[in-house]
């Protein structure tokens, strides 16, 4: 049995996180009659929206009728499966407690009416139903939500997980590193399930775990945002937790290369801090740009590293503050200016065969002279005339 | 004397296009001219510090073969603002295979600022040089011939253009003093020098600027032009990163590099330059400079300007005081 479904809280007793959740969920359940709101769960995976149900049922002797919504095909098969048992009472139990998963997979789909028939089991049902879903906002829930009273999951916090962790380890008798089971917990990103399946991928009948086993560790899918990867690279103190911060997210090495430089001086405070992290961009950067002019992928690696754990460890201690991330402004800064950079690119391009330089080279080194130049106004015309171009081109251009 | 332009960009007009008029360079020149008597021409690699000839033998080269006429027999192309493969398969590699117009058996491709180009670009390159070296020459012009892959150096001829002396410069100002019948001072030629360091397209822009702010360019002129054409902000966005207003500092610099296009390289020498005159003990300006040392040299290992600027200016936080 794995060990997510293994450990599995067996009672509400065993089931220690999400307290508040647990509350609102037992104030609601002595409460509920027929024709009562359901309950929708909403949280990241593996948070324990399952798991509450199933330890309560359990310890209830209730039984306990999972479905996932994304299985369902059209508002008739609802109704086929659950119609008649929402109804009547279980033969052998005291009562049951329905459990919708994913109703956000199914509201995606072409089988529309399958909101429609989730509302009506809600209103009709004998028995409590309980509904999850990832995100309880999507438009086409909207509906449903009105039968609904929302409890929000949230992400377990690192140490619990890493707890949870160590206790199943012992459970297993495998021995292992304090390190292996921290760094385990800071991967999973609150997701206890995704910890569990990766301790005992790691461990796969072993009884001894160390940190080198980590590297056969895949990683996780999360399409978590560019905001939480840097801020897990400016929060984190471990060097690894920082290189795998952006495997998730869904941005190019390069881009998250200046979002990392353009938040720094925002998470660090000391002098000495953003000196040195500075400095490892800028080492980085040497990489990057030996990338992309010799093509050469092998740089690759140090790049990240540099700007992921380079930038983590470069601080003394974690700011225990809120850091509102910002979007590159230099990437900014070229995209206002395209227009009127293009612009000044052609007429740059007409003098550059004339002057036998490159862009780069007038803008450097001629322009802020001709600037000076053409304030004699005796040397405008012969100026423009000889390079081809219109005062008021020129003009623009040493603006 | 005869100049190969018209333009009124000093700088242009004071380019010579005859080999014996190049300033110095007499080492490169004199083989130069012994390739050009014989009508044939090696592919080239010129490298060597700003401003002191490289493009101009180039060009001096093309006159030499073609004449007048010598545009419709040369390419000139730029590998900074062009540095991909599509440049050196498409415009070059066409330009390569077309015979010569007249009777020089061969085209002329200028490539300036080669340092820039991509690895592919290179390789692709050293194909095209190869392929149609019967009807073309390459010559290649760059800093740092180390940018150059191998493969293509050992195609060439390399030529290392030298700094060059102050006599070598005094000859150039002289050139335009009498070309233009300027009236200057001793003190300005001698400022203009200075200033110029070595390089003489910076001495015309010196000139000309200066000439342009007065009738009899003094001392006090050059000074002034050299001090406006410069990074002006340069000692002020120090000081915002030494009062620990460095975000304040990091737009400025931004705002400098990227809407100004201030090359890294110039804002660095700038830094370089100022940092003798800021609040600091003597010790902390000679550790400086050594940061500004450290990194120029990653500007020149091709590090990107704004990222290499960027962490000049943090190394100035270890250097300042806590607001009170």
């Amino acid at each position: 049995m794995p060990f997510a479904e293994k450990y599995k809280p067996k009672n509400l007793a065993e089931f220690v996180d999400q307290t508040e959740a647990l509350e609102q969920f037992l104030e609601w359940i002595k409460n509920w009659r027929p024709g009562s709101k359901a309950l929708l769960f909403h949280g990241s995976p593996g948070t324990g929206k399952t798991a509450l149900v199933h330890a309560y049922a359990n310890e209830k002797n209730l039984e306990f009728i999972e479905m996932n919504a994304s299985d369902w095909r059209s508002a008739s098969q609802i109704q086929q499966v659950l119609g008649q048992s929402m109804k009547q009472m279980p033969l052998f139990k005291r009562g049951k407690i329905f459990l919708i998963d994913e109703c956000d997979s199914l509201a995606g789909r072409e089988d529309l009416g399958g909101v429609g028939a989730i509302i009506k089991i809600v209103r009709e049902s004998k028995f409590p139903v309980v509904l999850t879903s990832n995100n309880p906002y999507v438009a086409k829930l909207r509906f449903l939500r009105q039968y609904c009273q929302l409890v929000q999951f949230r992400k377990i916090p690192v140490w619990d997980v890493e707890e949870r962790l160590r206790r199943i380890c012992k459970a297993e008798r495998i021995k292992c590193d304090r390190d292996v089971l921290s760094q385990i917990a800071k991967m999973s990103g609150g997701d206890l399930r995704s910890a569990m399946n990766d301790l005992e991928a790691v461990a796969g009948g072993k009884n001894e775990i160390t940190i080198d086993d980590l590297e056969a560790l895949g990683y996780r899918e999360r399409g978590i945002s560019i905001f939480d990867a840097v801020k897990m690279i400016f929060k984190t103190k471990t060097a690894l937790a920082a290189k795998l911060a952006i495997n998730e997210v869904d941005k190019d090495p390069e881009e998250i290369f200046w979002w990392i430089e353009n938040n720094i001086a925002r998470e660090y405070e000391k002098p000495e801090e953003i000196a040195r992290a500075f400095d490892i961009m800028s080492k980085a950067d040497i990489f990057r740009q030996r990338i992309a002019l010799r093509q050469d992928w092998k740089f690759k690696s140090y790049m990240i590293d540099l700007m992921t754990a380079g930038i983590a460890t470069a601080k003394k201690d974690t700011y225990h503050k809120f850091t509102r991330y910002q979007y590159p402004n230099n990437i900014m800064l070229l995209g206002r200016t395209k227009t009127s950079r293009r612009k000044s690119e052609e007429i740059l391009d007409k003098i550059s065969k004339l002057l036998h330089a490159s862009r780069k080279k007038l803008r450097a080194e001629y322009l802020p002279f001709l600037k000076i130049i053409l304030r004699n106004k005796r040397n405008t015309n012969e100026i423009t005339s000889s390079l081809g171009v219109e005062k008021e081109e020129l003009k623009s251009l040493l603006e | 004397m005869i100049f190969l332009s018209e333009i009124a960009v000093w700088s242009e007009k004071y380019r010579p296009n005859k080999l014996s008029e190049v300033i110095n360079q007499k080492h490169v020149v004199e083989r130069i001219k012994a390739f050009v008597k014989e009508k044939n021409i090696p592919h080239m690699l010129f490298a060597g510090p700003a401003g002191t000839g490289k493009t101009t033998v180039a060009l001096a080269i093309a006159h030499e073969f073609y004449g007048k006429g010598w545009r419709q027999n040369v390419l000139e192309t730029n590998a900074s603002d062009a540095r991909g493969i599509d440049v050196i398969r498409g415009q070059v590699k066409d330009f390569a295979r077309t015979k010569s117009i007249g009777d020089v058996a061969f085209r002329i491709i200028i490539l300036d600022e080669a340092d820039n180009l991509t690895t592919d670009a290179q390789q692709a390159l050293r194909r095209t040089m190869e392929t149609f070296s019967s009807v073309s020459r390459f010559i290649l012009i760059g800093n740092y011939s180390n940018k150059i892959i191998e493969p293509i150096q050992s195609r060439c001829a390399v030529f290392r253009f030298k700094a060059l002396s102050e006599a070598d410069i005094r000859k150039y100002v002289s050139r335009i003093v009498e070309g233009e019948k300027l009236k200057i001072s001793e003190d300005a030629i001698n400022a203009v020098i200075y200033l110029s360091e070595g390089d003489l397209r910076k001495v015309a822009n010196l000139l000309q600027s200066s000439a342009a702010l007065g009738e009899r360019i003094t001392e006090k002129i050059v000074y002034d032009v050299a001090s406006q054409a410069r990074p002006s902000d340069v000692k002020e966005i120090l000081e915002l990163a030494l009062n620990r207003k460095f975000e304040d500092a990091r737009k400025r610099l931004q705002d400098m590099l990227l809407r100004q296009g201030l090359s890294g390289e110039d804002v660095i020498r700038e830094i370089h330059k100022q940092i003798y005159s800021l609040q600091l003990t003597e010790e902390a300006k000679v550790q400086l400079i050594e940061k500004c040392g450290e990194y120029e040299f990653r500007i020149s290992e091709g590090g990107d300007d704004l990222i290499q600027l960027e962490a000049l200016l943090a190394q100035f936080l270890l250097f300042s005081k806590s607001p009170k």
